[in-house]
């Protein structure tokens, strides 16, 4: 029963307090959270929210305030060393577009020494992307691919993908994260993804944390989401019984109005209209519209 | 894009599909069932959500863990789930379907005569 094994090891991800200035302006808050192993993370939040702060803090790419411990170092001082464990791809970080692919694959054999080329060659078996072919004359959905062999052919414990379908169409996105499905999840692996398309990744995800404004306003694991938040579609007849409540968010389409409350009783809300669980997308505008304390 | 009702966990969506394909037979007693691995991959869900299904199928007896090789369906799997589900059946659906039956003032017995003419042309399966 080795897959269904809890892990109970150290985190792969730890922050306390993290906080970035950029010019006097403070742009985190002092994040707290772990990260544990053999899980998906969503961090979903605004552009400008400190999604992409966040994850160059965790890859030692940004200096920081306070504690952030990744495979139980400290990222900014062993960036070199964690590398060789720690995987990214993100939408600003390109290969080096003049290499063929082959000649990609021969560069990181040299230089990064868990890069296994049998098992890059591996992954790109099925797709477009031809060993001969220039970086530069592959198209959007094929660099996607090569990034993500190259990334899961290092073999690392940590891989976390900002906005990495970006740009994709829904073929390439599904065909994406299916590989990483297949070929990178196991219980020793931890994923971190960013994401706009929430609504595609939102079964694939054990975990979610929504970020607004520098600051966590969500961490949460997606199996208990439906304890704590409700969605009613409220009759018409119902709207004032049921904002006694206290809804978190009110949105009124085609004169049906939908609520999401925050720990409140599903029987009683029952009484007010059809309850389900909100999904991310749902959540994600009910919890960024609420006004900062 | 979804294939799941988002009243039900979806832990419990997969595993009644499990349960549906060892019903009807598609998946045969002491055969091999799809990875959680492929299933995870092929719902695009995650590797735990999965391996939850699996497990309270395996809780319920209806299907076999084994180290390293997979899931496998559990002799006499088929009659167990049925005695199952048909208990689930009479202590949680057919109470509803009663109430609404007498809301509706149908005569059971009259539906009864109908559902057997139709299930008499539309049969395959026992």
């Amino acid at each position: 029963m080795n897959d269904l094994a809890e892990t109970t090891s150290a985190p792969i991800v730890s922050a306390r307090g993290l906080r970035k200035q950029f010019g006097g302006r403070e742009i985190l808050h002092g994040l707290d959270f772990d990260i544990p192993a053999g899980r998906i993370y969503g961090l979903v939040g605004h552009n400008g929210a400190g999604k992409t702060t966040t994850l160059n803090a965790i890859l030692g790419l940004t200096s920081y305030e306070g504690t952030v411990r990744v495979l139980g170092e400290d990222p900014y001082a062993k960036r070199a060393q964690l590398m060789e464990n720690v995987a990214f791809i993100s939408d600003v970080a390109s290969l080096p577009r003049f290499l063929r692919v082959r000649e990609l694959f021969a560069l990181l054999t040299n230089i990064h020494p868990n890069f296994d080329q049998q098992k890059a060659r591996g992954f790109l078996e099925g797709t477009d992307v031809r060993m001969d072919a220039r970086i530069k004359n592959l198209s959007k959905g094929m660099i996607a691919q090569l990034h993500l062999a190259v990334v899961m052919a290092i073999n690392a414990r940590l891989l976390v993908l900002d906005e990495p379908t970006l740009g994709l169409d829904i073929t390439y996105r599904k065909r994406f994260y299916r590989r990483l499905l297949e070929d990178y999840m196991t219980e020793e692996r931890t994923l971190l993804i960013t994401t706009h398309q929430v609504d595609e990744i939102e079964f694939m995800l054990s975990d979610i944390m929504f970020i607004r404004d520098g600051e966590l306003v969500l961490h949460m694991q997606m199996e208990t989401v439906s304890g704590k938040y409700a969605q009613v579609l409220v009759r018409p007849a119902d709207v004032e019984a049921a904002r006694a409540h206290k809804p978190i968010y009110e949105e009124t389409r085609f004169g049906q109005t939908a609520m999401v409350f925050d720990g409140v009783d599903r029987d009683t809300l029952a009484a007010f209209g059809e309850v389900s669980t909100p999904t991310l997308s749902d959540l994600f505008v009910a919890l960024m519209q609420r006004e900062p304390k | 894009m979804s294939q799941f009702n988002d009243t039900q966990p979806i832990f419990l969506q997969i595993s009644e599909r499990i349960a549906e394909m060892i019903l009807s037979k598609t998946a045969k007693e002491g055969e091999a069932l799809p990875s959680v691995r492929q299933i995870s991959a092929d719902l695009q869900v995650n590797p735990l959500t999965v391996t939850r299904a699996y497990q309270s199928l395996v809780d319920l007896g209806v299907v076999e863990s084994r180290r390293g090789m997979g899931m496998y369906v559990q002799p006499g799997a088929r009659a167990r789930l049925l005695a199952h589900e048909r208990q689930r059946f009479l202590t949680e659906e057919w109470p509803r379907i009663a109430k609404r039956l007498a809301a509706l003032e149908l005569d059971p017995a009259e539906l009864l005569a109908n559902a057997n003419k139709v299930t008499d042309q539309g049969s395959t399966d026992e």
